[in-house]
């Protein structure tokens, strides 16, 4: 007869021996067969009564398990950790809501019964002491809820209405100033163009978050790329020891590196070599900077039996908690000596007691601090060959340039409608005294008219006209429009085009299907040439080099190849311009260079320019025309910069600026899912596409087939996504009217 | 067949001798058959096309008979630009005539056949010449900076409201000082065309509503909302007069004017006459002859200036107190160019061949000859012999023709696609003219009653797939015969 | 009511169609590697935008255009003595005998169940715009039409003439015209279902579907 509570921990420890196969997916195969070993002939012993003491026999089997564990801990790679964080054993959000809070209330749904299982929302709440005292602190706590491998949670992964559900309750977090708690543990968002929308709901929450007034902190366990993002801006970024933070998934990442086709499988080579490359581990994120501490798991990661770990992620949590509250304070030696008490380990914070809420002025701090954090990451992970004169240069100007400006819009705007009104009396009264003082000349002047009769004549006269708009000739031309050759355009079935001929096409049809209006895609440069004052673009910053910061193998080549294609140094080209003297900065991520991808360097120079907008107090005009996504090979550097973008746009629209989106050819997932995505104001060039993953991506990650225009501005118009569809031809007066009606009589400033 | 892509010795188009030329007929129908009748003369070898639902027209058969078997090319459509290159390559012609309709006023085609890797000659004007006369506002401009009279009214776009208001009441008030009682203001679209974007205004306190209307139309159909303000002429006779020139541009010469007058309600002509007006014969409220020398010389003045280097025309409005106001200028070669032919003598031979002169000036030889030496004698009538009920708006009439012929004579020239040996079934694609019939005379009279002995003589029968008989023009342009050249 | 087990079996007894596909305009013709008798595939996927069996390749004016395979079936002719011949618009390319599938069995007894609008003259027909948006916005068989309605544009002799629809009322259960074709007098344009015949047209389909599922 066996002991039950034995029978449980063999079985317990049978577990664990399938766990540690899985995740090592037949590596280390010796430490695991002289597991099985032992505990097959342990359990045959056990049966056949050849044990006399089973519970030191069986401690010292859990013994030899933890000792294997940790050794094969120090050899987890990359690609384990993926394998780690995905496990169904691995611990979930209802775990840690069992063992690191006191109580909790699940507000987001429950189990099947919610808008999406695959998020978590719960009202919880940490009880601390401080002398005889109880203090019931309330927390916001929002995470991705794998739920043990449950299938109906999707693998935390979050459809667009579920990350929309927890924007939801970080408001009435912020309403009720009580701290946000999020947990993210998801391969990566649910990539479906239904209202909300994947990329632009991740845009509003990264948004949201970049200015929300209660402090947010972030356990990071699966940080899958911009689902991660969508609840991660926060004030303090955690992860956990055996978790992983990346750009995209290694699977994916593998399928762009192999350049495989639709339903085609990398080799799982391929996919270790891209998780390693991807510099993808808890270690490597908090060396860059992205994130501000780990907490340490057990041996192979933290399973729901880890009781002590869960001990230990309380402690950690609320020690961020307070450290982002303390931060805020304003008397700086208060700061400080909170700070040390905080610091000290031995410190038991379930009896420091900190009252979580913050003042007016302290939610103000926070912002500013959690803003500022953000925009400082990263900035050496793009190579900065500005002349160290023109930075210096620029330095200085901002300080002749930030009083002059806040006098011309702070103090002049405010005051002009009442000198406005005086010059205009002004005007009136000499006007009416002209006309009294005239008159008798006019009686005279129109009596010799009169005598002529020269209506008919001046009816047949040549009239003055000093501008010709109608044949209206293009500043710059498509190369393509010297070959001599035929094209068809993509709808001819449906419309019945015919081939047009490349040199009309590309010259002066400025690539547009004269019998079905089909946009074929032209160069960056048509743009620039085109819709902007002629000579009036200036560039800046070109000197901001797209690298390759993770040393990804081979890539330095590819890179120099597309600056060389482009003859720029990175994706992005920011300038400023004017539109019918309208002045402008404008931010252009090109197709063309490596299909239009966000690192590091193009996130530093959308930045910048977002800065010169907010400091010159231009209108601000992010023209996509075209992008993939973000740089894949630039790991969390360029994932990073979802997050960072969208604060510098937060910040100008904030200071009153007016942020155009216009997206040309293909936009897709991260720039779409954060700062492009969260502008009011996003047009889109006719035929273009907008989306969050492209047709392949959603097959692979959801198995739908999806419709073929599925992506097309005019079902992200019909969906709500963006705010109108644009002829290319008519860009030009399009933002004009744009600058004029939205940006007001102040342009762009209120 | 291999696409050549190199003319016979290197040569440019320009620089071959005209027989060794080769002419594309991109066209279908009787321009089609002149077009091919006109190069067979000169000996120049042509490549002709067809379409499947234009299998049965005369124009494959004489394509055939001229030009032998391989001469002819079946391609998806008359429309497409695409058919004429592939083929042109494909048989090696080195000029294209577009005839009249399809391509012919398209800069953009001409563009293409001269700016090609393989280039050709686009017999018909330079493309610039075509982008610039077709362009109805240019063509207004240059008129009037050189002292041509033009429609009274604005010149280029409006987009200001109380400038167009003020156009609008001076051109009512321009009227009423002229004595026309129901004085009438036209307002359109500045970059539309085809009738779209068209509105009458009679009351000058209607023409605020009208005006903004038209705005909002053209912004929202055209993206701009310039629009134009002239004065609608009701009464008046449409003249034309036909320009000829070489390349040089430098001697334009004229073949005199025609009267259209007699059109459909839809404003298509049906008889066309040589010349304008009759002077020695009927009487006018005007000085008639004056008038026709007045816009034969505006329109070599403009032809001068712009460096007009192949056919075309320019077409008039004379009003009823004898004011001519030019309308727009056709840079093609036009349906009714026969009558001016038939009644022109070059050199004191007589007959001229228009389209042959435009293959030939086009293909860059010189013109040869002087205005003094064009002498005209006669009257020539063109009859636009058409399947349609006059009664019932100008209707078209589809279905199958059975019976088809005329009494030939010395003083007519009939020409037609039309079978007269076997049914034909009309095709739907295309213009409704079945036939021409240039009828010549030695004055007005004579001319008068040749045509009406034509009509008699005239059988057209058939019916459609319900039964119904065959309906025609033949009446109406009997009835009009007595009318033409009266003002 | 039509007798559908009688027309069924006639179609069953030659369940085939040679589909010719011709050029679609002039050009340089050169053909993949394919052998009569190959099997060839139409358009696939749930939205027919997977490209069928290339036949051919027509290249005019240095724009090579793939010439596809419109339905399923074996290749019976391929003109490979073409190859590298410039030809006319309209030559015969190859020959698919297809076999009838469910729906088009369906689409051939339909047209004798449904009230066919047909087209009073040789023409090109359109949907009126509002219609049309309609017919692409909504989906199938649901779109109604009722007596005087305006419906069709019918274009001819450079006229375009409004064609209103006479018959009784229903939904439109088939499109017989397709865009920038002419259609013969007398052709039909539109199969009409009236709210009656519904329960009737849905038994018809309900027939095809198991007597011609099997094979």
């Amino acid at each position: 007869m066996i002991d039950n509570n034995i029978e449980k921990r063999i079985v317990a420890l049978q577990e664990r021996l399938i766990y540690l196969k899985d995740i090592f997916a037949g590596k280390h195969a010796d430490d695991s067969d002289l597991l099985q070993d032992r505990l097959a002939s342990f359990s045959r012993k056990l049966r056949s009564d050849e044990v006399s003491d089973p519970y030191t026999d069986i401690a010292s089997m859990e013994d030899l398990f933890s000792y294997v564990e940790s050794k094969l801990d120090s050899s987890v790679t990359a690609m384990d950790r993926v394998r780690i964080v995905r496990h169904p054993q691995r611990i979930c959000l209802r775990d840690i809501l069992e063992n690191v809070y006191d109580t909790f209330t699940e507000v987001g749904g429950q189990d099947e019964y919610s808008l999406d299982p695959s998020i978590l929302i719960a009202r919880a709440v940490i009880t601390r002491h401080r002398g005889k005292k109880t203090y019931h602190q309330p927390v916001m706590v929002i995470g991705q809820e794998k739920g043990h491998g449950a299938e109906f949670r999707n693998g935390g992964s979050v459809k667009p209405w579920g990350n929309a559900k927890a924007m939801q309750f970080m408001r009435v977090a912020e309403t009720e100033g009580i701290p946000i708690h999020c947990y993210v543990c998801t391969p990566g968002s649910f990539p479906i163009e239904d209202y909300p929308g994947a990329a632009q709901q991740i845009a509003r929450n990264i948004y949201g978050m970049a200015g929300l007034r209660v402090p947010i902190i972030a356990i990071i366990s699966e940080g899958g790329s911009g689902g991660a993002e969508a609840i991660s801006l926060a004030d303090k970024r955690i992860m956990l020891s055996h978790g992983y933070y990346s750009v995209i998934s290694p699977e994916g990442a593998a399928a762009i590196e192999g350049h495989l086709k639709e339903g085609e499988r990398a080799s799982s080579e391929l996919i270790e070599h891209c998780a390693e490359n991807l510099h993808i581990t808890a270690k490597d994120n908090l060396g860059f900077g992205y994130i501000d501490q780990i907490i340490q798991e057990p041996p192979l990661g933290a399973r729901p039996w880890h009781f002590e770990f869960f001990r230990t992620l309380r402690q950690e949590v609320i020690r961020a908690t307070d450290e982002v509250i303390i931060s805020t304070r304003a008397l700086p030696l208060l700061k400080t000596l909170a700070q040390n008490r905080h610091a000290r380990p031995t410190a038991n914070l379930e009896h420091l007691y900190i009252h979580w809420g913050l003042s007016a002025g302290a939610r103000s701090r926070l912002v500013a601090l959690r803003q500022k954090k953000f925009l400082r990451l990263s900035r050496s992970a793009a190579s900065d060959k500005r002349p160290m004169y023109n930075k210096v240069m620029e330095l200085l100007s901002s300080y002749i340039t930030k009083p002059w400006n806040s006098f011309k819009y702070d103090f002049y705007r405010k005051h002009q409608r009442k000198i406005q009104t005086f010059v205009e009396e002004i005007d009136n009264e000499w006007e009416t005294f002209k006309y009294r003082l005239l008159s008798p000349w006019r009686k005279f002047k129109h009596g010799i008219e009169k005598k002529n009769n020269a209506k008919g004549e001046a009816l047949m006269a040549l009239s003055e006209w000093t501008k010709d708009s109608r044949r209206k000739k293009w500043n710059y031309l498509s190369p393509r429009y010297k070959i001599d050759k035929t094209l068809t355009c993509p709808n001819s079935a449906e419309y019945g085009c015919l081939d047009l001929w490349g040199p009309d096409l590309f010259g002066e049809f400025a690539g547009v299907c004269s019998y079905c209006g089909y946009h074929f895609p032209m160069e960056p440069e048509w743009y620039v040439r085109n819709v902007f004052d002629k000579d009036s673009v200036i560039e800046f910053n070109s000197e901001i080099e797209a690298g390759n910061p993770l040393s990804f193998p081979n890539f330095d080549e590819r890179i120099r190849k597309a600056q060389e294609k482009n003859g720029t140094r990175s994706g992005c080209m920011t300038f400023e311009a004017r539109i019918a003297g309208i002045k402008i900065i404008v931010a252009m991520f090109m197709g063309t260079f490596r299909g239009g991808s966000v690192g590091a360097a193009e996130g530093c120079k959308f930045v910048e320019a977002a800065e010169r907008a907010t400091k010159n107090r231009y209108p601000f005009l992010a023209y996509v025309h075209g992008t993939a996504g973000m740089r894949i090979q630039e790991g969390t550097h360029a994932l990073i910069q979802m997050p960072r973008c969208t604060v510098a746009v937060r910040r100008y629209i904030e200071a009153g600026g007016l942020y155009v989106v216009l997206y040309d050819t293909n936009s897709f997932a991260g720039p779409v899912a954060s700062f492009l995505g969260c502008s009011p104001y996003q047009f889109a060039v006719r035929s273009s596409n907008i989306g969050f993953a492209g047709p392949g991506v959603i097959k692979e990650t959801t198995g739908m087939d999806i419709p073929p225009r599925y992506h097309r501005s005019t079902e992200a118009l019909a969906r709500g996504h963006i705010q109108g569809i644009w002829d290319r031809r008519q860009i030009r007066a399009n933002l004009k009217q744009a600058l004029r009606t939205i940006g007001g009589r102040n342009l762009y400033y209120r | 067949m291999e696409k050549d892509t190199v003319h016979q010795d290197g040569k440019t188009p320009e620089a071959l001798a005209i027989t060794d030329h080769k002419v594309l007929v991109a066209n279908r129908g009787e321009i089609a058959m002149r077009i091919m009748r006109a190069c067979h003369g000169l000996g120049i070898p042509f490549t002709a096309l067809y379409t499947a639902e234009d299998s049965a027209s005369c124009h494959c058969d004489l394509a055939r008979e001229l030009g032998g078997e391989h001469c002819l090319y079946r391609v998806s459509s008359y429309h497409d630009a695409n058919e004429i290159m592939s083929v042109a390559d494909a048989s090696e012609c080195t000029a294209v005539h577009p005839g009249y309709g399809f391509f012919a006023e398209d800069f953009r085609f001409a563009r293409r056949v001269t700016k090609r890797d393989r280039k050709m000659i686009f017999i018909g004007p330079s493309w610039k010449i075509i982008r610039e006369l077709g362009d109805k506002i240019n063509t207004k401009r240059l008129a009037r900076s050189l002292g041509v009279p033009t429609v009274p009214g604005s010149d280029r776009p409006i987009y200001d409201e109380a400038e167009a208001e003020h156009i609008a009441k001076s051109i009512f008030e321009f009227q009423e000082s002229q004595g026309i009682t129901h004085p009438l203001v036209l307002v359109k679209a500045s970059a539309g065309g085809g009738g779209m974007g068209i509105e009458e205004v009679y009351d000058p306190d209607q023409f605020r509503s009208v005006y903004r209307r038209i705005r909002n139309y053209a912004l929202r159909q055209f993206k701009d909302e310039g629009v134009l303000i002239e004065q609608r002429i009701k009464d008046f006779n449409h003249l034309e007069v036909q320009i000829i020139s070489d390349r040089s541009g430098k001697h334009p010469v004229h073949f005199g004017t025609r009267n259209c007058s007699i059109q459909s309600t839809g404003r298509q002509k049906r008889i066309e006459v040589a010349p304008g007006f009759a002077p020695e014969t009927l009487d006018y409220s005007f000085d008639a002859a004056k008038v026709l020398t007045n816009i034969v010389e505006y329109s070599l003045t403009m032809a001068t200036k712009v460096g007009y280097d192949n056919v075309g025309t320019w077409e008039w409005i004379v009003t009823r107190a004898g004011e001519p106001f030019l309308m727009e200028v056709n840079t093609r070669i036009q349906v009714e160019n026969g009558v001016s032919g038939c009644i022109a003598h070059v050199a004191g031979r007589g007959s001229v061949d228009l389209i042959a002169e435009q293959i030939r000036l086009g293909l860059g030889e010189e013109i040869g000859y002087t205005q003094a030496e064009i002498a005209t004698e006669g009257v020539g009538l063109e009859y636009r012999i058409i399947a349609e009920d006059p009664a019932n708006n100008f209707i078209p009439w589809v279905g199958k023709i059975e019976r088809f012929h005329w009494k030939d004579q010395p003083w007519l020239t009939m020409l037609t696609h039309v079978p007269t040996d076997r049914p034909y079934e009309i095709p739907t694609e295309f213009d409704p003219n079945l036939a021409l019939a240039i009828i010549w005379g030695k004055n007005l009279e004579e001319t008068k009653e040749r045509g009406k002995i034509f009509l008699d003589s005239i059988v057209l029968e058939g019916q459609n797939a319900s039964g119904e008989a065959l309906r025609s023009n033949i009446e109406f342009l009997k009835t009009n015969t007595d009318q033409i050249l009266h003002f | 009511m039509l007798n559908i087990s009688e027309l069924l079996e006639s179609i069953k007894e030659s369940p085939y169609r040679d589909i010719v596909i011709r050029t679609p305009h002039t050009g340089c013709l050169s053909f993949p590697d394919l052998a009569i008798g190959a099997e060839v595939h139409g358009p696939s996927s749930q939205w027919k935008n997977k490209p069928g069996t290339l036949l051919a390749t027509l290249e005019r004016e240095r724009n090579p255009k793939p010439i596809l395979a419109p339905e399923k079936g074996e290749l019976v002719e391929l003109h490979t003595e073409l190859a590298g011949t410039f030809v006319e618009a309209q030559t015969a390319v190859a020959t698919i005998r297809h076999r009838l599938t469910r729906e088009e069995v369906e689409h051939i007894i339909l047209q004798k169940a449904l009230f066919l609008f047909r087209a009073p003259e040789r023409a090109k027909y359109y949907f009126t715009p509002e219609m049309d948006k309609k017919i692409h916005a909504t989906e199938s068989h649901s779109v109604k039409v009722r007596d005087g309605m305006e419906l069709l544009i019918m274009s001819r002799m450079k006229r375009e003439v409004h064609l209103q629809y006479s018959g009784p009322d229903g939904v439109i259960y088939a499109i017989y015209f397709k865009y920038n074709e002419n259609i013969d007098a007398g052709a039909p344009l539109i199969g009409v279902c009236t709210q009656e015949q519904l329960p009737a047209i849905q038994e018809v389909i309900m027939r095809i579907k198991t007597e011609w599922a099997g094979r």
